[in-house]
């Protein structure tokens, strides 16, 4: 990854601030939703335990749709094409884009935790730094999700097809509702393949436990090596998605 | 103009087939461009120029047959020294002209500030988009957008510039001034290929390979193809129309 990485990182970001609808489903729908569980939730245990998943979760489906849809743009109107016949290089688009979103991801997590904290009064435990540091990492993992699927998307209908097969599968697998334990054995093996479960995992350790980043070891890494495989998968898909 | 350190010519095309699955789209093409004309790629649409273009600036590999750009092959190792306008006006429409001038001049490692601020009010006055510098690409006509689309392709300074249907879509008056900038950078000493179906802007180039049907059917320039149909009032399109009528496959007039 060159320079060229931040030179894109800087355009991606100049793009999402003048789109305003998109700032608005960054900032705003998050919150909606947020506030929808805080008031439909009957019973305020409830919430302490879906909270932390439902962080996860969010973070997961609007990291992937507006990083996929970002990415898409930049192959519908033809400036992709543009990069590709100029020095960059596919890592440096795909890590780009990664550094780009990442201020965002990192801003949505800021204001999803502290309205759920402050507004909605969930209770946790656990280093205030550390939760988010993790939410950085699931946020990482959307991004490569999100530029992963883009690739294999002709135009935005078809990115929007990939959201009940890829996201909304992961809401009812990955223990956001009801825990995995209580699955049967081949959804539990399947929920174990999806990254959604150790974002879902990891969060409610530090929140309902109180446990570090360390103790979360293994969520930390699985959704590391999530990230990197799907960040190597879409660079070398990359060129292939452009040029046919 | 850093054109001046290659020898020999700008493009060259042996023997070059390609194929969208089993959809033959370039069959056998033999090509040679010299440094610092302007080169069209005369055809009607599906005669293949596009995949060509993209051949030719390594977007695409071909299934047969070599290609050499500036004496390499088409790989990122001499991508710097290549613009690319493609068919698209291909910009950020959120950002405005100067921002996406400025991206690509970063892209391309203009690295020093004030040569690179320099360079991007050169090329941005060039196109006559200055006064616009600032408005959002979104907010643009189709004519502007081609302008500032053309800044993005020039800002580096490339030797050699590949544009697919530049002037598509533009209105006559627009078409001219677009052959004058066309013109300003050949005399830099540029080379300029350039793709299109109208006749109109045949007759600006100094040299043609009229295209149909993913293969050549002559070559030559204007003046020498127009000649070839043996008539002394024939136009581009009269001789477009004798060479496909007389069969493909005819090599240089």
């Amino acid at each position: 990854m060159s320079s060229r990485a931040f030179t894109i990182a800087g355009r991606v970001m100049r793009q999402l601030i003048r789109d305003r609808r998109t700032i608005a489903l960054v900032v705003i729908v998050p919150l909606v939703i947020a506030s929808l569980v805080g008031v439909s939730v009957p019973d305020k245990s409830i919430l302490d335990y879906i909270a932390p998943a439902m962080l996860a979760f969010l973070i997961l489906f609007f990291g992937f749709l507006i990083t996929g849809i970002s990415v898409l743009r930049e192959r519908t109107q033809g400036t992709m094409e543009r990069l590709m016949a100029s020095p960059v290089s596919r890592l440096d688009i795909v890590g780009g884009y990664l550094l780009g979103f990442l201020l965002f991801a990192l801003l949505q997590t800021l204001i999803i935790f502290f309205y759920m904290i402050y507004v909605l009064k969930v209770n946790y435990y656990g280093e205030l730094w550390q939760i988010l540091v993790f939410q950085v990492i699931i946020g990482i993992g959307a991004v490569c999700l999100g530029t992963f699927f883009s690739v294999l998307a002709k135009n935005e209908f078809q990115m929007v097809q990939f959201i009940p097969l890829i996201i909304v599968p992961q809401l009812f697998l990955c223990g956001v509702l009801w825990p995995v334990s209580q699955m049967p054995d081949y959804l539990q093996w399947l929920a174990n393949c999806l990254p959604l479960t150790y974002g879902v995992d990891g969060m409610r350790a530090m929140m309902l436990q109180g446990q570090n980043l360390l103790d979360i070891g293994k969520e930390v890494g699985v959704l590391a090596a999530y990230a990197v495989g799907l960040l190597i998968l879409a660079a070398v898909t990359l060129r292939r998605g452009t040029s046919s | 103009m850093p054109e001046k350190q290659f020898s020999g010519l700008a493009v060259e095309v042996y023997g070059v087939s390609f194929n969208y699955g089993r959809l033959k789209v370039l069959d056998g093409l033999l090509l040679g461009v010299p440094r610092g004309i302007s080169f069209g790629l005369l055809g009607p649409n599906g005669a293949g120029k596009t995949t060509l273009i993209r051949l030719l600036v390594g977007l695409l590999r071909p299934r047969l047959g070599t290609i050499r750009v500036l004496g390499q092959n088409p790989s990122p190792k001499i991508s710097h020294l290549i613009g690319y306008m493609p068919q698209l006006p291909s910009l950020y429409a959120e950002l405005s002209i100067i921002q996406n001038v400025e991206f690509f001049a970063r892209i391309y490692h203009l690295a020093d500030k004030t040569e690179r601020k320099q360079r991007v009010e050169a090329v941005i006055k060039l196109v006559d988009m200055w006064g616009h510098r600032n408005d959002s690409v979104m907010r643009l006509s189709g004519g502007m957008k081609q302008r500032a689309s053309l800044a993005c392709a020039i800002v580096h300074n490339p030797p050699l510039l590949f544009l697919d249907e530049p002037t598509v879509g533009l209105d006559p008056e627009l078409r001219v001034t677009f052959w004058e900038y066309f013109s300003a950078l050949t005399r830099q000493g540029a080379t300029l290929i350039i793709s299109s179906h109208t006749m109109d802007d045949a007759a600006h180039c100094d040299r043609l390979a009229f295209m149909r049907d993913g293969r050549f059917v002559a070559q030559g320039t204007p003046a020498e193809l127009r000649q070839a149909t043996g008539r002394a009032e024939a136009t581009l399109e009269d001789a477009f129309l004798y060479f496909v009528r007389r069969g493909e496959g005819k090599g240089d007039v």
